[in-house]
C-alpha cells in the first residue's frame, strides 16, 4: 500500500490544532460570494416551468405568448432538448421532459429573460394541455403486476440494478440461532435544506466553450456531464470550465448534476449570453433531491451467548420517477449490513422501484442511516430477547483491528470499543432507571479512507511556492463549508514547516485544479489530504536538497520549522525558507519549486457479489443519548447526547467537532422532526415553517469525545468524519425511547403522535391480559 | 422573492388612515408589522392595490390600565406585550401566548398584536406558492367549490392558529373597531366567524384600534403544543381564565381552545362545569378537560400536520395543564 | 411608484430613490450591491436576512424598504472597523467554529449583536431565545452558541 505517512508519533506544530476555518473571516464580514451574489455583465435570468401533475401526457404546449413577451430571449421545451441529453447514471432523465411528465418535479419548459419578473411572467404565459394518467406513489404497490408503468419503455417499474448479496448461509444460521428478531422499518424523505439555495450561471465564449458557475460537490464529474451535454448539442471537442462559488451547504445534494444546470447551458447557448438560474426556497424544496426513503425488512439472530449469527435484510426503495445516486445507496448500505459488528452470515437484497414521486440523491451518510436504524434497533430487541445487556451485546460482537468482514473489508484501525467506553463514561446505558427517562446507544461503521464507487477514487494536487515562502495549492477537493481548505493547508504547512496563513488553497476552478472524484463518502480529508501531503512531500524533498547544499549539511539532518530550515543539533545553522527559495530561483539554472501529486487510494472496486475492500480504512463510532418522554403528549426531549468517534487523528479538532455536532443535529431532525410531506407525489411542506429543522432553541449540548487510533494510511493518521455524525442518531433515539417508556417506533420520524399511539396500544394490550 | 407591486400609503394620523380606508376599501390592506400580510402577498394569495401603513401611528401603540380594562393599542409590537409587567401579572395568558409566537428576532419586534389576531387562517393546501395552487381547481378560499383539506366539504376548513386570539378570548377580551366617523366594540367571541374564508367579521373600511381586557381579578394561563420550540405554530393550544370566589371556589371560568378549528373555540359547557368547584379539584379539571375535548372535536378540522385524532387527544392535555397553572397562580 | 427616502446605513447618510414594493433586503442586495445580507427563504422563516433597524434585529425580507425612511440600519458590512479589525462577535464566530458554510452567519451575527447590545450579559438560554429565528443547517448550533458566549465574555472587546 502507498503509505505516505511520516512518523506519526512526532510532535506537530499545525496538525492537531484548533485553527479557525480559513474563509471564516471573509464569511463573517459578509464578503464571501455565493452563487446568489454573482452577476455577470449582460446576464439573463432563466426560470423553469414544472409539471402540474404527478403523471400525465403532455397533449399540447403553446409557447407563442411567452415568446412574444418583450424582454424574453428564449423559450425552450422538451422539443429543444437534444435526444441524447440525459442526466443521472441510469440516463433516464432529460433536463426538460417531452410528451409525458412523471412527477411534479418534471421540467416542462424554460425561459430566459432580462429580469426574473419577466421570466416569471413568461412562464405564466406558457399554455400546456395535459391528460392526467393514474399515478403510483407506493413503491411496493408499484412492484405489483398490474401497476401503471412510470416509464413504458422500461417495461417494469423495478430498476435493473444488482443490489443483492449473500455470504455464508443465512438460512442455516437462522435455524441454528437461539434468538431471532424479525421486523419491518420505514424511513421517510428528508432533504438537505442547504441554507444557500441552488443556482448556476452558464455562458459560452466565442468559440462555444462553456463556463459554468455552479454549486457542485463534484467539479470533475460535473465537467464530464456537461461535456456530454455539449456533445449531445452537437458541440464536440469543446472545453468546459466549472467554477465553484462559495457553497452554502452541500451534504450530498450537489453530488449529481441537475436539470437547472443543463437548462442554464441550453438557454445560454440559445441566447449566447450568460444565463443565471437561481432557486427560491420553494423550488429548492420541490426540485432538489431527498434522502432515499426505504421500506426495510430485517431479521437478525444470535446464539445464547449473544454472538450474532446472521443478518438478513430486504429493502424496497422508492426511486421516484428518475434515477440519481439515491438508487445506488444500497451499495453503501451493504457496509453496515455486512460489517457493522461481526456477523458471518449475511444476506441483502434491495429493489429500487419507479414511482411518480420525487427522486433521491446522495445525502450525508448515503444509505447508512437507513440501514443502521434497522440494524441497531433490532440489536436492542435481540439483546432483550436473549437477556443480555445492550452494551454487552455490542461489545461481544464489536469489530476489531485485523478483521476481514464477510464483504472483504479489511479493518485496519478500529476504535469502536473505545467509543463505547466513552459513551458509558457519560452515562450508564444499562444502569438504574428513572420514570420516563431512558438511554440509548447505537454504533456505526463508515468508510473512512475513500470509497471506490467510480473507476478512480483519486484526487490531484498541484503545489507551487513563490519567492516569499508562500504556497498556492490547487486541489481537486471541494470545500462546501466542511473545512477541506483547512485540512489541506494544515497538512501542507505541517509538512513544509510553514504557517497556515502561508498556504493559499485553491479549490474552485477546473481550469486550474486537477481531477477529483468529488466531495462524498467522507473522503476529502483522507484522499485530498493525502494528495496534498504527496505534493508537499515532493517539494519538501527539493527544499531539503537545496538546504543541504546551502547549509552544507546532510539532508537527513535537516528540519523544516517556523518558516525556516534548520540543521538539527546545530541551531546556528539555519536559513529562512523564503531566502532559500529565492536563492534557488535566482542562481544559475534557477529553479522554482512546484510539484504535483495524484493520490488514488489502494481500495478496491466491488467485485462479484460486492466483495472487495471498498475503503482503505473505516471510521467507527458510538452514540449515546438520554431522553425524556412525556407520556401524556408523546413528546421526546433529548437531555444529553454523546457522540464518540474514531477519527484516526483529529487534524483540526475545532472543525471536526463542528462536523460531529452538525451531523448529530441533522440526525436528530431525521429521528424526530424532519419529513418531506407529500400528497399524491406533491410536496406539501416546501418551507421552513412546515419542514421542521431544529432551531437554536431546540439545540442541545453535545459531547463529542474523539478517539484517535492513528490510521496507518490516513494523512497524519486521519480518517474521514464528514458523514458519520448523522448515522447512528435515529436508532440511538429509538432505543432510548424504548428504554424510557417501553415502546418501539419503527417508522421515522418519531413524532409525538406516533409515540403516544404506541403507548396507547401498549396500555390496551396490557389491560387485555 | 419579490412582492407584487402596490402603492404605499403612509397616513400620519388615525383619521387620515380611516379616510384612506374609506376611499380604497377592498383595494387596500392595512400594513402593521407585515409578517403575515407580506408573506401572503409574496405567495400571491392576495394582491392589494395599496397598503395603508400604520408605521407613523404611534398613537396605536400602548399598553395601559384604565376604567377597569387593560387597553392595548392594535399596533403594539408583541415584544412590548411580552415585556409588560402589567400583562405578565394581570393577563398572563397573553404574555405566555405572545412569547411563543414565531421567534423573537423576527415576529416579536415587527409583529403586532393587532396583526396577530387578524392574521389569516392557515391551510396546508392554500398557503402554497401560486404555481402550486394554479395546478388544480380553485378551492373555496380561492373562489372555487372544493376543499382539499377535507374532501366533499362544502366549506373551507382552514385553521386559525393565532396564539394571541386564543389567549385573548380566554381573557374575555373585546376589540374596538374604528371607521370613518364611528367605532364599535365587539366581543372577541363574536368577532370570529367560523368561516375559514373570511375568518373574522371586519369590514374592509374598518380598522382595529384597540384591544380591551376586562380586569376581573383572576388568573389566566396559556399552554400550547408544537413540534419545535420556535418558528412553529401551535397544533393545539388552550387559554383559560379562572376567577376565585371568597371561599376559594371557582366563581367564573373560561376555557378556549385554539388551532383546532376555523376560529378559537370558547367552550361554554366545559367552562361552566367548573363553577363552584374547588381550586384544587383535580377531578373537576380532568372532567372539564374531557368535556373540552369532546366539544372541540365537533368543530375540529384536519389541516395542520398532525392527525386530527392526536390533536383532539391533546386538547384535554393542554386544557388541564393550563387550568393547573392558572389555579396555582391563584394560590400563590 | 417611487419615493425618495433617507436613512443611516452603517453610520453613513444615504438617500435613495426606491419603489414602494421593494423590501429592505431587495434594496440592500439587488440595488445597493450589499451582498452580505442573505436570502434563505424570503418569508421570515430562516433569519439569513437579519439586519438591525433602530437597534432591533428584523428580517429584511419582510420589511418594506420605504419603512426605513429616517431609520438607522446596521448590516454585516458595517461591523468590522475600517482598518479591517473584526467586530468581537465576528472574531468569536471565526475562532469558535461558529461558521461552516457561512450562509447563516451574517444573520446569526446580526441577531447576536442586537442581543448583546441590549443585554451584554445575556445567558445561554437568552442567547438561544434570541437566535431562535436564525436557522443553521451546518453547525447544529453548538459552536454558534459558544461563539456568542465567548463574545459576551470578552465584553465587547477583542482579545
Ligand atoms: C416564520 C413565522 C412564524 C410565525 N409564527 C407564528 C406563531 O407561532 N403564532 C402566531 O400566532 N403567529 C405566527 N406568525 C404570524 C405573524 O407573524 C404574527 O401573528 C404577527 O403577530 C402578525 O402581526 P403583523 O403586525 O406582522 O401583521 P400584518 O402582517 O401586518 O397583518 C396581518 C393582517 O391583519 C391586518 N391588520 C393588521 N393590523 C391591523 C389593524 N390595526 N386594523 C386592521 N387590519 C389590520 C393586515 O391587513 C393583515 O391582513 C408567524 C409568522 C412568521 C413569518
Ligand atoms: S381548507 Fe379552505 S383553504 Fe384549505 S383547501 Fe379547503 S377550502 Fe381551501
Ligand atoms: S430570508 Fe428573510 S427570514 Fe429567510
Ligand atoms: S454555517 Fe451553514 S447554515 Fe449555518
Amino acid at each position: 500500500m502507498n503509505n505516505l505517512n511520516p512518523d506519526t508519533n512526532r510532535e506537530f506544530s499545525v496538525v492537531g490544532k484548533r485553527i479557525p476555518k480559513l474563509d471564516a473571516a471573509q464569511k463573517a464580514m459578509g464578503r464571501a460570494e455565493y452563487i446568489q451574489d454573482i452577476k455577470l455583465p449582460g446576464m439573463l435570468f432563466g426560470k423553469i416551468l414544472y409539471s402540474k401533475h404527478a403523471h400525465a401526457d403532455i397533449v399540447k404546449i403553446d409557447t407563442s405568448k411567452a415568446r412574444a413577451l418583450a424582454g424574453v430571449h428564449a423559450v425552450l421545451t422538451g422539443e429543444d432538448v437534444p435526444k441524447k441529453m440525459k442526466m443521472g447514471f441510469y440516463k433516464d432523465n432529460p433536463p426538460i421532459k417531452k410528451g409525458k411528465v412523471c412527477s411534479f418535479r418534471d421540467e416542462v419548459a424554460a425561459v430566459a429573460a432580462i429580469s426574473p419578473e419577466i421570466a416569471k411572467k413568461a412562464l405564466d404565459l406558457i399554455e400546456i394541455e395535459y391528460e392526467e394518467l393514474p399515478g403510483i406513489f407506493d413503491p411496493e404497490k408499484a412492484m405489483e403486476k398490474d401497476s401503471p408503468l412510470v416509464h413504458e419503455y422500461h417495461k417494469s417499474n423495478v430498476l435493473n440494478l444488482p443490489w443483492k448479496l449473500h455470504y455464508g448461509d443465512v438460512e442455516k444460521a437462522e435455524k441454528e440461532s437461539d434468538f431471532v428478531v424479525e421486523e419491518k422499518f420505514t424511513t421517510q424523505w428528508v432533504t438537505h435544506c442547504c441554507l444557500g439555495t441552488s443556482g448556476a450561471i452558464a455562458l459560452f465564449d466565442s468559440n462555444d466553450n462553456l463556463t459554468i458557475h455552479t454549486n457542485t460537490q463534484i467539479p470533475s464529474l460535473a465537467q464530464k456531464d456537461f461535456l456530454e451535454s455539449l456533445k449531445a448539442m452537437g458541440l464536440v471537442n469543446k472545453r468546459v470550465r466549472v467554477i465553484k462559488p462559495i457553497i452554502g451547504g452541500g451534504f450530498g445534494s450537489k453530488l449529481d448534476t441537475y436539470a437547472y444546470e443543463h437548462i442554464s447551458i441550453l438557454l445560454a447557448y440559445a441566447c449566447r449570453k450568460p444565463v443565471k438560474i437561481m432557486f427560491d426556497r420553494v423550488e429548492e424544496f420541490k426540485a432538489t433531491s431527498t434522502r432515499q426513503p426505504t421500506v426495510i425488512y430485517i431479521k437478525q439472530g444470535c446464539d445464547k451467548n449473544g454472538k450474532l449469527t446472521f443478518r438478513d435484510m430486504r429493502m424496497v426503495l422508492d426511486n421516484g420517477a428518475y434515477t440519481s445516486w439515491g438508487a445506488t445507496t444500497p451499495s453503501v448500505m451493504m457496509m453496515p449490513i455486512t460489517s457493522l459488528y461481526r456477523v458471518d452470515n449475511v444476506r441483502f437484497n434491495a429493489k429500487c422501484v419507479y414511482t411518480n414521486n420525487t427522486y433521491s440523491q446522495a445525502m450525508r451518510g448515503y444509505g447508512n442511516p437507513q440501514a443502521t436504524f434497522a440494524i441497531e434497533s433490532t440489536l436492542d430487541m435481540l439483546a432483550e430477547k436473549a437477556g443480555i445487556g445492550r452494551v454487552d451485546i455490542r461489545r461481544i460482537n464489536r469489530n476489531q483491528p485485523g478483521d476481514i468482514t464477510p464483504q472483504g473489508f479489511k479493518i485496519t484501525s478500529c476504535g469502536i470499543s473505545e467509543c463505547i467506553d466513552e459513551v458509558e463514561k457519560e452515562f450508564a446505558i444499562d444502569g438504574p432507571k428513572e420514570k420516563g427517562i431512558g438511554t440509548g446507544i447505537a454504533s456505526l461503521i463508515h468508510v473512512g479512507g475513500g470509497a471506490r464507487i467510480y473507476k478512480s477514487d483519486g484526487c490531484g494536487a498541484i503545489l507551487k511556492m513563490d519567492d516569499y515562502g508562500k504556497v498556492d495549492i490547487f486541489t481537486g477537493g471541494t470545500d462546501m463549508g466542511q473545512g477541506l481548505d483547512n485540512i489541506t493547508a494544515q497538512i501542507v504547512a505541517e509538512e513544509l514547516g510553514l504557517y497556515v496563513e502561508d498556504i493559499n488553497v485553491v479549490h474552485t476552478d477546473t481550469d486550474v485544479c486537477p481531477w477529483d472524484v468529488g466531495a462524498h463518502a467522507s473522503r476529502s480529508t483522507f484522499v485530498a489530504g493525502n494528495a496534498a501531503l504527496g505534493a508537499a512531500k515532493k517539494v519538501k524533498e527539493t527544499i531539503l536538497e537545496y538546504g543541504s547544499k546551502f547549509l552544507d549539511a546532510d539532508p537527513e539532518d535537516l528540519v523544516l520549522r517556523d518558516r525556516a530550515i534548520f540543521v538539527s543539533g546545530d541551531p546556528e545553522k539555519s536559513m529562512p525558507i523564503d531566502k532559500l527559495l529565492r536563492k534557488a530561483h535566482f542562481s544559475p539554472q534557477g529553479k522554482m519549486l512546484m510539484a504535483d501529486f495524484f493520490y488514488d487510494p489502494d481500495n478496491e472496486n466491488m467485485g462479484k457479489e460486492f466483495k472487495g475492500n471498498m475503503s482503505v480504512t473505516y471510521a467507527f463510532g458510538a452514540h449515546g443519548v438520554k431522553v425524556k418522554v412525556d407520556e401524556e403528549t408523546g413528546k421526546v426531549q433529548v437531555l444529553d447526547y454523546v457522540a464518540a468517534h474514531d477519527v484516526g487523528r483529529a487534524i483540526n479538532p475545532l472543525l471536526l467537532e463542528g462536523q460531529v455536532y452538525g451531523g448529530v443535529v441533522m440526525g436528530l431532525g431525521y429521528a424526530l422532526t424532519e419529513e418531506v410531506v407529500t400528497r399524491n407525489g406533491q410536496n406539501m411542506n416546501a418551507n421552513f415553517r412546515d419542514y421542521k429543522l431544529f432551531t437554536a432553541k431546540d439545540a442541545i449540548k453535545i459531547k463529542a469525545p474523539v478517539v484517535e487510533t492513528y490510521d496507518e494510511y490516513g494523512p497524519f493518521g486521519a480518517k474521514g468524519i464528514g458523514e458519520p455524525g448523522c448515522v447512528p442518531t435515529a436508532p440511538a433515539i429509538a432505543n432510548a425511547i424504548y428504554d424510557a417508556v417501553g415502546v418501539r417506533i419503527f417508522d421515522l420520524p418519531i413524532t409525538p403522535e406516533k409515540v403516544l399511539a404506541a403507548l396507547k396500544e401498549k396500555k390496551s394490550a396490557t389491560t387485555e391480559i | 422573492m419579490r412582492l407584487p407591486r402596490f402603492k404605499y400609503l403612509g397616513p400620519e394620523t388615525l383619521d387620515q388612515a380611516l379616510d384612506l380606508l374609506n376611499t380604497h376599501k377592498d383595494d387596500a390592506k392595512i400594513l402593521a408589522g407585515g409578517t403575515d400580510l407580506l408573506v401572503r402577498m409574496k405567495k400571491g394569495l392576495l394582491k392589494p392595490k395599496a397598503l395603508i401603513s400604520l408605521k407613523a401611528l404611534n398613537e396605536l401603540s400602548y399598553i395601559k390600565k384604565q376604567d377597569g380594562y387593560i387597553k392595548i393599542g392594535a399596533r403594539t409590537p408583541l415584544a412590548d406585550i411580552i415585556a409588560s409587567d402589567l400583562i405578565q401579572k394581570e393577563a398572563r395568558a397573553l404574555f405566555q401566548a405572545c412569547e411563543k409566537i414565531g421567534a423573537v428576532t423576527i415576529q416579536h419586534y415587527r409583529g403586532t398584536i393587532g396583526g396577530n389576531i387578524l392574521q389569516d387562517n392557515r391551510c396546508h393546501h392554500y398557503n402554497q406558492s401560486d404555481f402550486h395552487r394554479s395546478g388544480r381547481q380553485a378551492c373555496h378560499k380561492d373562489g372555487g367549490k372544493i376543499c382539499y383539506a377535507r374532501e366533499e366539504a362544502d366549506r373551507c376548513n382552514s385553521t386559525c392558529q393565532s396564539d394571541g386570539a386564543t389567549a385573548l378570548m380566554a381573557l374575555g377580551a373585546g376589540i374596538i373597531l374604528a371607521q370613518k366617523g364611528g367605532k364599535r366594540t365587539v366581543d372577541l367571541t363574536d368577532f370570529y366567524t367560523t368561516d375559514g374564508i373570511m375568518p373574522h367579521a371586519m369590514e374592509s373600511h374598518e380598522l382595529l384600534k384597540e384591544i380591551i381586557i376586562p380586569v376581573q381579578g383572576g388568573q389566566s394561563a396559556y399552554h400550547r403544543l408544537a413540534y419545535r420550540s420556535a418558528i412553529d405554530y401551535p397544533i393545539v393550544c388552550a387559554g383559560v381564565f379562572l376567577k376565585p370566589s371568597q371561599k376559594n371556589e371557582i366563581a367564573d371560568a373560561r376555557i378556549v381552545v385554539g388551532a383546532m378549528s376555523r376560529s378559537p373555540l370558547f367552550l361554554a359547557q366545559a367552562s361552566s362545569s367548573l363553577k363552584g368547584k374547588k381550586l384544587n379539584d383535580t377531578y373537576a379539571f380532568k372532567k372539564a378537560a374531557d368535556v373540552s375535548m369532546d366539544s372541540a372535536a365537533t368543530f375540529a378540522v384536519h389541516n395542520v400536520g398532525a392527525t386530527l385524532e392526536y390533536r383532539c387527544a391533546m386538547v384535554s392535555q393542554m386544557v388541564i395543564q393550563a387550568l393547573e397553572q392558572a389555579a396555582a397562580a391563584i394560590k400563590a | 411608484m417611487t419615493t425618495n427616502i433617507s436613512f443611516l446605513l452603517n453610520g453613513d447618510k444615504i438617500s435613495y430613490e426606491i419603489k414602494d414594493h421593494w423590501t429592505l433586503l431587495h434594496l440592500l442586495r439587488e440595488e445597493m450591491g450589499l451582498i452580505g445580507t442573505k436570502e434563505g427563504c424570503g418569508n421570515g422563516e430562516c433569519g439569513a436576512c437579519t439586519v438591525i433597524v433602530d437597534k432591533l434585529a428584523v428580517n429584511s425580507c419582510l420589511y418594506l424598504a420605504i419603512d426605513v425612511d429616517g431609520a438607522s440600519i446596521e448590516t454585516i458590512e458595517g461591523l468590522a472597523s475600517t482598518n479591517g479589525t473584526l467586530h468581537p462577535l465576528q472574531q468569536s464566530f471565526v475562532d469558535k467554529g461558529g461558521i461552516q458554510c457561512g450562509f447563516c452567519s451574517p444573520g446569526m451575527i446580526m441577531s447576536s449583536k442586537a442581543l448583546l447590545d441590549e443585554n451584554p450579559r445575556a445567558n445561554h438560554e437568552q442567547i438561544k431565545h434570541a437566535l431562535a429565528g436564525n436557522i443553521c443547517r451546518c453547525t447544529g448550533y453548538v459552536q454558534i452558541l459558544e461563539s456568542v458566549e465567548a463574545a459576551r465574555d470578552k465584553g465587547g472587546q477583542n482579545e
